[in-house]
C-alpha cells in the first residue's frame, strides 16, 4: 500500500505524518510511506485542503489532522 | 540596560495576559477550531473552483477567506490548489490576499486592542484590495493557461454547515464579543463573569446539541491551534515589548507619524518585508501608535504585516511564477500605501 502525506510542512502536516506512521505501526501494515511537500503537486493528487493524506491514488483525509484511531480504521478498511 | 529591556518584555507579557486570555484568546480559538472541524471548506472550494461570472466569483473569494485558512501557512496551498484545479488567476490571488491580511483570528485580536473602528477599516479595505489585486492579476495574466490539473469531477452538491452547527458557531462569537460590548467599564472581573456566563451557554449548547466525537474533533483542533499560535505570539509580545522600548520615540513620529503617503509607504513597506506570526501585527501596531504612528499607516502595516513578508514573496515566486510574484507584490505595496493615506486623511 502506497500511503502519501500532503502538506507543505506546516506543524498540522508534521502531527498528520507521525499519526500515520504510529498508525502503520500500530497495524502492523509494511507501507510505502512518503511525503509530498511540493505544492504543485497537491492539485495533481486531487488534493485542496491540507493536511491530506492519500492511500494509493486515492484522497482519504483532507483538511484535518486525523487521529491514529481514524487513520488505522481507514487503513483496514483499504486492506480488504 | 540589558535588564531594563528585559523587564519591559515581561510588563508587556503581564499586562497582555492579564486583559486578553479569557475574554478573548479562548474563544477566538474555539471559534477557530470550530470553522475548520464544521464548516465543509471543501464545498466552499468546490464553488469557486468553477466558472463563474468575475463580479460573482471575486465577492465570494473575498468573503470566503475569512473562514478558509486560520494560519497563515495553510494560504499557499489552498490558493494554489484552487489556480492549479483551474479557478482565474483573479480568484486564486484574491485568496492568497485576503486570507491572512484579514483572517478571523487577526481581525478579533485586532479589535480587542485596538477598537472596533480600526477592524472595520481594516475589512473594508482589505477586500477593497482584494477586489482591485484580482482584477491586476486577471488583466495580467488571464489569457494566459498553463497546466490545468483537472482532477475533481462532478459530485453531489454537499451542505457548507449545518444549522445547528451553525448556531453553535454563532454563540461562540456572542462568548466572544458579548463581554467587551456590555462592560465598557469598570473591573476586567466583569468581563470575565460575562465571558463565563456565555461560554457556560456554549457548553450547554454544544453538550445538547452536537454528537461527542464532534466535540472531540472540535476540542481538538482547537488545541492545534493554542499549541501552534500561543507561544509565537507571547514571544511576539515579549519583542514588542522590548522593541518599544529601544525605539526613540521621536524617531517614530518623524517618520511613521501622521497620515503623509510617506509615512505610509514606510509602514506598507515595513510589513511587506518582515515576517510577522498571524496576530502578533496587532500588539506591534499597538505599540507603535503609542509611540506616535498616525492611524493610517498603522492600517498599512497591519494590512501587510500577515499578508507579506519576504519568506512568502519567495513561496509565491516559486509556486506560481516569478512574473506573477513581481506584478502581485507591487501592486500590493502601491495599494497599501494609499489605503494607508486614504483612510489616515478621510476616514480617521
Amino acid at each position: 500500500m502506497k500511503i502519501q502525506v500532503v502538506g507543505p510542512g506546516c506543524p498540522r502536516c508534521q502531527a498528520t505524518e507521525k499519526n500515520v506512521f504510529n498508525a502503520c505501526a500500530e497495524l502492523g501494515i509494511d507501507a510505502d510511506i512518503s511525503h509530498v511537500y511540493d505544492v504543485k503537486e497537491f492539485a495533481k493528487l486531487g488534493v485542496k485542503l491540507t493536511p491530506a493524506v492519500v492511500v494509493d491514488g486515492k484522497v482519504v483525509v483532507s483538511g484535518k489532522i486525523p487521529t491514529v484511531e481514524e487513520l488505522k480504521s481507514i487503513f483496514s478498511e483499504l486492506k480488504k | 540596560m540589558i535588564k531594563e529591556l528585559f523587564l519591559a518584555g515581561l510588563i508587556a507579557l503581564k499586562d497582555y495576559i492579564a486583559t486578553h486570555v479569557f475574554t478573548c484568546l479562548v474563544p477566538a480559538f474555539l471559534l477557530a477550531g470550530g470553522i475548520v472541524t464544521f464548516i465543509n471548506r471543501e464545498e466552499i472550494l468546490e464553488i469557486l473552483g468553477e466558472k463563474a461570472k468575475k463580479i460573482k466569483s471575486f465577492t465570494l473569494a473575498s468573503l470566503s477567506s475569512f473562514f478558509l485558512a486560520a494560519c497563515s501557512c495553510t494560504v499557499i496551498p489552498v490558493s494554489s490548489g484552487l489556480y492549479y484545479a483551474g479557478a482565474g488567476v483573479g480568484v486564486a490571488f484574491i485568496i492568497l490576499w485576503v486570507a491572512p491580511a484579514s483572517n478571523i483570528l487577526a481581525l478579533i485580536y485586532t479589535g480587542n486592542i485596538l477598537g472596533p473602528k480600526i477592524v472595520i477599516s481594516r475589512i473594508v479595505s482589505a477586500l477593497l484590495m482584494a477586489f482591485v489585486v484580482g482584477y491586476v492579476m486577471t488583466i495580467f495574466f488571464g489569457r494566459e493557461r498553463g497546466e490545468v490539473f483537472q482532477t475533481s469531477e462532478r459530485r453531489e452538491r454537499r451542505k457548507i454547515i449545518s444549522r445547528i452547527e451553525l448556531i453553535l458557531l454563532f454563540l461562540i462569537l456572542l462568548s466572544l464579543l458579548m463581554p467587551n460590548y456590555i462592560v465598557r467599564r469598570g473591573s476586567y472581573i466583569y468581563k470575565v463573569l460575562v465571558w463565563l456566563f456565555f461560554t457556560l451557554i456554549v457548553i450547554i449548547y454544544s453538550l445538547k446539541m452536537i454528537p461527542k466525537n464532534k466535540i472531540k474533533d472540535w476540542l481538538r483542533e482547537t488545541w492545534f491551534f493554542v499549541k501552534i499560535i500561543f507561544p509565537l505570539l507571547l514571544l511576539g509580545v515579549f519583542v514588542v515589548g522590548i522593541i518599544g522600548k529601544l525605539l526613540p520615540e521621536n524617531w517614530v513620529r518623524s517618520w511613521l507619524g501622521g497620515n503623509g503617503i510617506f509615512a505610509s509607504f514606510l509602514a506598507t513597506m515595513i510589513g511587506a518585508i518582515s515576517y510577522f506570526a498571524t496576530m502578533t501585527e496587532a500588539p506591534f501596531v499597538d505599540t507603535l501608535i503609542k509611540l506616535g504612528m498616525g492611524k493610517g499607516p498603522a492600517l498599512a502595516l497591519l494590512l501587510t504585516g500577515p499578508g507579506l513578508s519576504l519568506p512568502n514573496w519567495l513561496a509565491i515566486a516559486r509556486v506560481f511564477g516569478i512574473k506573477k510574484a513581481l506584478v502581485y507584490v507591487p501592486t500590493i505595496v502601491i495599494l497599501g500605501t494609499l489605503v494607508g493615506w486614504f483612510f489616515g486623511n478621510f476616514i480617521f
